[in-house]
């Protein structure tokens, strides 16, 4: 009977198709196959641009996935990049870096039911080289 | 009736999203005033403060000491929150506001990592480069000492700073202590 009632309370979606000009890949020269991999692994919790599940009309499916979101915004918010100053892009970057490397990012609870944002060695080492050296260019230009 | 209730906060809920935000934002900044409300310490906190904490940060990283370090990082937060800004003049104050966000949020992740500490390796690398733009722009009151170590980082480098000019190693801990080299007196 609860489980029923719950249902009609639908949270609001994180959807935005504008990409704007501070979105992260507009302020920096990103690759394809980059691109790729912030859109299927990052971009659900970290950007304006949820791309969402069935199952987020189940609750509290999507409940537990508005809280990711808005989570996962606060912490760093691909879409709005450029809002962030310098010194703070500099620092996410390298964190970003440090969290894929070490397999902190993605969230075991988001790979579990995205098999996709799973990223292989290969992935890995390619995002991570790609925000080092967006980092060092942006570190080189004081 | 509560389902009712419900249902009459299902149909409405798509139409009052702008008043939700607007809800959700009046309530947000109701928290901030709390907080500025908040009983505050007697002396109000100074750059001092967030270098003293730092330092002990540093010196329980050299000693490989996680718990210690956590409570560097979150007396590094309120020292932080309880800044006295009045004082800076210009310049100060400028260096002060690019940095201080940056320096928080390393501060908070060190705080909460209690248990990790090469993750909080990774953000002292970034906190130090923060502190270093802050020290060089607040001298005057303690002789710091900027470090180096050339092996952090896969080889590409780290800097700290430091009270003593001896080296202990906060990155690589007991297993190397004296590596690294002095490269600057901040005075």
């Amino acid at each position: 009977m609860i489980f029923a009632a719950i249902q009609f309370i639908q949270p609001g979606r994180n959807k935005s198709e504008q990409v704007l000009p501070v979105n992260i890949s507009k302020l920096y020269a990103m690759p394809q196959n980059v691109e790729t991999i912030f859109q299927k692994a990052c971009n659900d919790c970290h950007s304006n641009n949820t791309n969402y599940p069935w199952y987020v009309t189940i609750q509290p499916m999507g409940w537990l996935m508005a809280k990711h979101i808005k989570d996962g915004k606060a912490v760093i918010n691909f879409s709005e990049f450029g809002y962030y100053s310098k010194r703070r892009q500099i620092s996410k970057l390298q964190d970003i870096a440090n969290t894929i490397k070490d397999g902190k990012m993605p969230l075991p609870f988001y790979t579990w039911m995205h098999a996709d944002a799973r990223l292989t060695a290969n992935e890995k080492a390619l995002i991570t080289s790609w925000l080092i050296k967006t980092k060092d260019s942006l570190d080189n230009k004081n | 009736m509560v389902v009712t209730a419900i249902l009459f906060a299902a149909c409405t809920n798509g139409g009052n999203t702008t008043e939700n935000k607007i809800a959700a934002s009046a309530s947000d900044s109701a928290i901030s005033q709390t907080q500025i409300t908040a009983p505050q310490p007697l002396k109000a906190a100074s750059v001092n403060d967030i270098v003293s904490a730092y330092l002990n940060l540093k010196n329980a990283l050299a000693a490989d000491n996680a718990n210690d370090a956590a409570a560097g990082g979150n007396a590094i937060v309120s020292a932080v929150s309880g800044i006295d800004t009045t004082s800076f003049t210009a310049t100060q104050s400028r260096i002060y506001n690019d940095a201080i966000d940056d320096i928080k949020e390393h501060g908070e992740h060190i705080g909460a990592n209690a248990k990790d500490i090469a993750h909080q390796r990774e953000h002292f690398d970034m906190l130090s480069k923060d502190m270093y733009d802050l020290a060089k722009g607040f001298t005057g009151s303690q002789t710091l000492y900027k470090d180096y170590c050339p092996m952090y980082n896969d080889g590409k480098g780290a800097i700290w700073l430091s009270e003593t000019k001896e080296i202990k190693n906060p990155y690589l801990g007991k297993k190397m202590p004296t590596c690294g080299s002095m490269k600057e007196e901040i005075k």
